[in-house]
C-alpha cells in the first residue's frame, strides 16, 4: 500500500450510494478516516456498480478485477467485524461509572491473585527443606491389591475383542470379476484370418464365444476399422453386421 | 512423657518408610489389619513421637495421604550429599497463574489471562511440564481447563485444597481499595474533560 502506485485503475468507478456519491477510491479514503461509517455503506451496491462498470467497458482487466476483489473483501471483513459484538465495543458502550467499576473489579482480582501468588512462592520455598524417598518400591516388594480392584469390564469383553482378531475374515468373493482370457491381439488375428477368406458376419466371428470375448472382438473390429483394414454394413439397429474388406465395399458401390 | 511406641505404630512407621508416595490412612489400615480410627490415632502418635524426640524424619499429611520426609534441619547436609532440590522457584508469572488455577479450578487459560491482564500461555505450559497443573476437560467454549495436581499439594505442603488460605486474605486493605477507586475515578473525569475535574495533583506514591 505504501509503494507509489500507478494511477489507480478503479478511479473510474463512480458510485451513487445512499450515503455517498463519488469515486470509489474517495469512498475508501473516507471510510479509513472514519468520516463515513462503514456500517451504513451497502457493500452489495458497490459490487453491483462495479459489475455495471465492467459491462459498460465490455472488457475485463484482470489486474483491476483482482484489485477490486481484494479491496471489497477487506471492506467486507472489516464490516463483519464491526457488526460482531466485540469485547472492545461492549466496553465502549459502558458508561464511565460502570467502566470504572468493572476496571476496579479487575484490578482488585489481579491484586488478590498477585498476593496469593506471593504466598505460594513463600510456601514453596519453605517446603524446600523436606525431601521424600524418590525411589519407587522395588518390583518384588510391590503387590497389586487384587481384592481392592473393582471390575469395570466383564472378562468376556476382552475375550470377544481378542476373538474377533483371531478369526480369519471370510474370503472375499471375486466371482463377479471376469478373468480376462482373451486379448485384443488374439481377436485381431482371428478377424484378419476371417477377412482373408472374404466377407463374414459378426455373428460368425463370435460364434459360441462368451460375453467377454464378444466385447473384446468388438474392440478388435473397431481397431481394424480405424486402421482401414475392414468396413461393415448393418441394415438396422441390432441387425446382422456384415464385415468385409474396404476394397469389397468399393466394388459393391461400383456395382450399385 | 510419651509412652513407648505400640506395635501398630511400629508397623505404620515401617510401611511409611517403604512408601515413596503419600499413603491414604485407609490403605494403611487394610495393610496393618487395624481399624481406621486406630490407625489415625497411631499416625498422630507417631508424628508426635518423631517431633518430641527431635528425630531426622517428619511425618506429614500431604495430598490426601501420609508420608515421611526428611527434616528441613538436615537439608544443608542433604544438599551436600545429593543433588540440588528439584523444584526451582517459580517466576512471578508462573506463581500468579498457579494461584489462579489453585483457587478457581477448573479454569481456562483465557480466563487466567483475563484476570492477570496478560497472556498466560508460556507460564501455563511450564506448570504443565512441571506437573503442578493438569488438563481437566474443556469449557463450554472449547478452551482447555486446568486444575492442580497431587504433586502440587505435595510440593506446597498441603493435605488438600482446603488447606489453602481463604483468598479474601489476599484482598487489598480497604484503604488501598479506596485509593484505587479514587485514582480510577479521577482518571475517568480527566479524560471526560469535564469542568468538574478536580484541579489537584495526582496522589503521591
Amino acid at each position: 500500500m505504501s509503494a507509489p502506485s500507478p494511477p489507480l485503475r478503479l478511479v473510474d468507478l463512480e458510485l451513487d450510494l445512499d450515503v455517498f456519491a463519488g469515486p470509489f477510491d474517495l469512498l475508501l479514503t473516507l471510510i479509513l478516516r472514519e468520516e463515513i461509517d462503514l456500517l451504513e455503506v451497502d457493500l452489495a451496491d458497490i459490487v453491483i456498480s462495479y459489475i455495471d462498470h465492467l459491462e459498460s467497458r465490455g472488457e475485463l482487466d484482470l489486474e483491476a478485477a483482482t484489485e477490486f476483489l481484494v479491496l471489497i473483501a477487506s471492506l467486507l471483513e472489516l464490516k463483519s467485524r464491526l457488526m460482531l459484538p466485540g469485547e472492545e465495543l461492549e466496553e465502549l458502550e459502558l458508561d464511565p461509572g460502570e467502566a470504572a467499576a468493572e476496571l476496579l473489579e479487575r484490578l482488585l482480582a489481579a491484586h488478590r491473585y498477585r498476593e496469593a501468588a506471593q504466598h505460594l512462592r513463600e510456601r514453596l520455598a519453605e517446603q524446600a527443606g523436606y525431601r521424600f524417598r524418590s525411589v519407587p518400591l522395588p518390583a518384588f516388594l510391590r503387590r497389586a491389591a487384587l481384592p481392592a480392584a473393582r471390575a469395570v469390564y466383564a472378562p468376556e469383553r476382552l475375550a470377544e475383542a481378542l476373538g474377533e482378531l483371531l478369526t480369519f475374515p471370510p474370503a472375499v468373493d471375486v466371482g463377479h470379476i471376469p478373468v480376462s482370457k482373451v486379448t485384443v491381439a488374439e481377436r485381431l488375428t482371428h478377424l484378419r484370418a476371417l477377412l482373408r477368406r472374404g466377407a463374414f458376419s459378426f455373428d460368425e466371428a463370435v460364434a459360441r464365444a462368451d460375453r467377454v470375448t464378444v466385447a473384446v472382438t468388438l474392440f478388435a473390429l473397431l481397431e481394424l476399422y480405424k486402421q482401414g483394414e475392414l468396413s461393415w454394413t448393418q441394415e438396422e439397429p441390432f441387425g446382422h453386421i456384415q464385415v468385409h474388406s474396404p476394397a469389397a465395399e468399393s466394388r459393391l458401390e461400383r456395382a450399385g | 512423657m510419651i509412652d513407648e511406641a505400640t506395635e501398630l505404630e511400629r508397623t505404620l512407621e515401617a510401611l511409611l518408610f517403604l512408601s515413596p508416595d503419600p499413603v491414604a490412612a485407609e490403605a494403611l489400615a487394610d495393610a496393618a489389619e487395624a481399624e481406621l480410627h486406630e490407625v489415625v490415632t497411631g499416625l498422630e502418635r507417631l508424628r508426635e513421637h518423631l517431633e518430641f524426640e527431635r528425630r531426622g524424619l517428619v511425618l506429614r499429611e500431604l495430598a490426601g495421604g501420609w508420608v515421611l520426609s526428611s527434616h528441613p534441619e538436615a537439608e544443608p547436609a542433604a544438599r551436600r550429599l545429593f543433588a540440588r532440590p528439584r523444584t526451582p522457584p517459580l517466576t512471578a508469572a508462573q506463581a500468579e497463574t498457579l494461584a489462579i488455577v489453585a483457587y478457581l479450578q477448573p479454569v481456562s487459560r483465557p480466563e487466567i489471562a483475563r484476570i492477570r491482564g496478560v497472556n498466560a500461555e508460556s507460564a501455563a505450559a511450564l506448570l504443565l511440564e512441571r506437573g503442578m497443573i493438569e488438563e481437566a476437560g474443556r469449557s463450554q467454549f472449547g478452551a482447555v481447563l486446568y486444575r492442580t495436581t497431587d504433586l502440587f499439594l505435595r510440593l506446597f505442603g498441603l493435605a488438600s485444597l482446603q488447606d489453602l488460605p481463604d483468598p479474601s486474605a489476599f484482598d487489598p486493605s480497604p484503604e488501598l481499595e479506596e485509593e484505587l477507586r479514587e485514582r480510577l475515578l479521577r482518571a475517568g473525569e480527566a479524560r471526560a474533560g469535564g469542568p468538574q475535574a478536580p484541579d489537584e495533583a495526582p496522589p503521591g506514591a
